[in-house]
């Protein structure tokens, strides 16, 4: 009973197999019942296998399937601990909700059943990144998970939009894939084994400058997936896809695999003090741009598509910090209110008729109460408001990141962390301020629209939608100042690892009311400026407020122009770089040297066949000539012999 | 009273070898050069006999042999292919059949 984890990783392909065969045959509802049944199933057995294991002092669980090579050794092999089993649950019991939610919103879809088998798909591959017990099935999971998306992303295909999204998805993912290739190449190298326990517990034996490489082109895998600064842009497009897959990709799956990942190799990690540097400035950086992007944006999505880079951003500076287990935290319920605020979208958006631009919503919520409340659950949670799921992790990311200041040894460090703090206490501002910002614009500000015939959404959408609101409520719960759960639960998993600790006493409660006043200024000043129209009411006089304004639309509404940035630089310079190449190296030397070659056997072979005349008479002379030659050869050779 | 010895006889060879050697080169019509191969052949055949007859051994002789079997088969062919060139064309000169030309 040990290894009942296997199957709710093979569950999601099997079904997907089966309705891949059967799509023909089955009929929506059909269809709907496998599927739905599969995923409970599949979240049954995995919370009877967690509590088995929890009953059983989290002592991990490991299983080998197949021993490929024993020199070097590769395996296929699972593993249950804390780590994979907090996702397991997360990513089965998310995957039921989403589908719950999609039965309803993929309605009378002309590839419903196709979009159940990549959804499944999706899980299976996902499951098997987390459930890896080595580094080389982790990375069939990696890509798996980068095909499934780009099928997700693109699934209205027919829209060129959506094509190109799933390409983008896909080419700026093979970027961070190639990275991590080169990190699992020299794990390989280094310790001749891609066992996860057996490299963690032998990078003690290994110098720092190695750690540090692997760290890092690992990093680059993770920046990749988990749409990190310079490789995000690929995640606001991904919106192209059907909303629920995007709560999919948000919530419980994809972007959740590099901060897993990162944990994972924790133990190797916290000897690269240059790889934690780079993590927690790279998503301090991410954290604000993205949250600087989200304020201006109008696409109901494309907000919550910044928002979840922001709060990646968030898990990275946890990382950075030394504060494992908060950013496991602060992903699980991440993934929780994520997902019931893009299944909110979804509803509304439904509802709107496919309409996303939330300039032609406003005052929704007298028309749709129970999507208003779950979204208004969603939007406090994330944005830091105590008792909500999001203020206890958030806040503990923020406590790291003080303590970690307070440990450092060289003042220099200190005052940077404490730097970093305060930026991350801002990004938390941020976020506040354009969730309020969201759910004003589409539920409270009187656009003078008549939406007198928008419905509340059906049943099918708004019971997912309570579940998560009342997980976002109390999901929290699992890792307070008062009740490490979570922490006991990863223990096993960071046994070695040096966990940065909260600041106890008075300092954690003046911390905690920082970052609540953060959030309650971000949500005041939305509330200012959305709801009570603030800049309409006052009179500045001749201070000219709409410039700088203006700008700062502007810079956040082109994602400061990042995008149009690395269009020039990357792909027009590499554009123009390739016609260089095309025209030098290809026209000049490859096409030349064969063309040469040709041309010579032609004109030799032009000046030897004029000796082939057809005329006999002129054989005869070539064969005396040659008899000629052949005599006196005989003649004017000296005898060697006798 | 001249003694005829070995050298006369490969001179008349050699020469017969020219006549047909020549011959081959600057003739045209395929039946008198198909005869200049049969002179040369017969050059060969006399140059054998005159060995064989000056090392007092028969191995010259039997390869005399060998060369007049191949010959008769050779005209054979060689005739027939001849006969078939003059009903195409209605001529027996070689010059016309240059379509092997490079």
């Amino acid at each position: 009973m040990d290894f009942l984890f296997i199957l709710p990783i093979f569950l999601p392909l099997l079904t997907a197999i089966f309705l891949f065969l059967n799509r023909k045959i089955f009929n929506e509802l059909v269809t709907n019942f496998f599927t739905l049944n599969s995923a409970l199933l599949s979240f049954a057995i995995s919370f009877f296998a967690f509590v088995t294991f929890a009953l059983d002092k989290f002592k991990p669980i490991s299983i080998t399937l197949y021993q490929w090579t024993r020199t070097p050794d590769i395996t296929i092999g699972f593993t249950l601990d804390g780590l994979s089993g907090v996702m397991l649950l997360l990513v089965t019991g998310l995957s039921f909700v989403i589908q719950l939610f999609s039965t309803s919103y993929m309605e009378k879809d002309e590839k419903h059943s196709n979009y159940f088998v990549y959804f499944n798909f999706f899980v299976f591959s996902m499951l098997l990144l987390v459930m890896s017990s080595n580094f080389l099935v982790m990375f069939f999971g990696w890509e798996l998970v980068g095909l499934s998306s780009y099928l997700l992303i693109s699934f209205w295909s027919q829209k060129p939009a959506a094509a190109k999204a799933g390409n983008k998805a896909f080419v700026i993912n093979r970027i961070g894939d190639f990275g991590f290739l080169i990190g699992l190449m020299i794990i390989l190298n280094t310790f001749n084994t891609f066992d996860f326990h057996t490299v963690m517990q032998s990078s003690t034996n290994v110098s720092e400058n190695t750690i540090t490489t692997i760290s890092l082109f690992l990093l680059l895998g993770a920046f990749g997936k988990s749409a990190q600064f310079p490789l995000f842009s690929w995640l606001p497009d991904a919106m192209e896809g059907p909303t629920p897959a995007s709560a999919l990709i948000h919530a419980a799956t994809m972007v959740t695999a590099g901060v897993f990942m990162l944990v994972r190799i924790s133990p190797m990690l916290q000897h690269s003090a240059t790889a934690s540097i780079v993590i927690i400035s790279f998503g301090l950086l991410t954290a604000l741009i993205a949250a600087f992007s989200a304020m201006n944006q109008y696409d109901i999505k494309k907000v919550l598509a910044y928002s979840t880079i922001s709060q990646l951003g968030f898990m990275f500076i946890a990382i950075g910090a030394g504060a494992y287990v908060a950013a496991i935290f602060h992903l699980v319920t991440h993934a929780f209110f994520k997902a019931l605020l893009f299944l909110g979208a979804g509803a509304v958006i439904h509802s709107m008729h496919h309409e996303q631009d939330m300039r032609k919503m406003g005052g929704l919520r007298k028309r749709m109460p129970i999507t208003a409340g779950m979204m208004g659950i969603g939007t406090l949670a994330i944005s830091g408001i105590p008792p909500l799921a999001g203020f206890w992790s958030k806040d503990e990311i923020l406590a790291s990141v003080f303590a970690k200041a307070g440990m450092a040894n060289e003042l220099v460090f200190s005052i940077m962390y404490y730097l970093f703090w305060a930026l991350t206490l801002g990004a938390a501002l941020l976020t506040a301020f354009y969730m309020g910002r969201h759910w004003l614009l589409i539920f409270e500000k009187d656009n003078g629209i008549d939406h007198s015939e928008v419905q509340e959404a059906p049943k099918a959408m708004t019971r997912p939608l309570i579940l998560l609101g009342i997980f976002s409520i109390f999901i929290g719960f699992i890792n307070t100042p008062f009740f490490h759960g979570l922490e006991k639960v990863l223990h096993e998993t960071l046994e070695n690892v040096e966990v940065t600790h909260l600041p106890e006493g008075i300092a954690l409660v003046i911390l905690a009311v920082l970052s609540i006043g953060a959030g309650f200024t971000g949500l005041i000043i939305a509330f200012l400026i959305f709801g009570f129209q603030l800049h309409k009411r006052i009179n500045l006089g001749k201070f000219k407020l709409e410039s700088p304004i203006n700008l700062v639309k502007d810079l956040s509404s082109n994602v400061l122009y990042l995008n149009k940035f690395g269009n020039v630089f990357f792909v027009s310079g590499m554009k123009n770089f390739s016609r260089k190449v095309a025209v030098v190296v290809d026209g000049l030397i490859i096409d030349g040297s064969v063309n040469f070659i040709s041309s010579a056997f032609g004109k030799t072979s032009k000046i030897t066949s004029a000796t082939q005349t057809g005329l006999v008479r002129n054989y005869v002379v070539y064969f005396g000539l040659f008899l000629i030659l052949l005599i006196s050869l005989f003649i004017f050779t000296p005898l060697v012999a006798q | 009273m001249l003694e005829v010895t070995t050298d006369w006889y490969l001179t008349l060879a050699a020469i017969l070898f020219s006549i047909g050697f020549f011959g081959m080169m600057i003739r045209k019509n395929a039946l008198i050069m198909f005869m200049c191969i049969e002179l040369m052949l017969n050059a060969v055949n006399l140059t054998f006999i005159a060995a064989s007859k000056h090392f007092g051994q028969i191995d010259g002789q039997i390869a005399v042999f060998f060369v007049l079997v191949v010959a008769a088969a050779e005209v054979v062919v060689g005739l027939a292919i001849i006969v078939s060139i003059f009903r195409k064309q209605s001529s027996a000169s070689v010059d016309v059949l240059n379509v092997s030309r490079g």
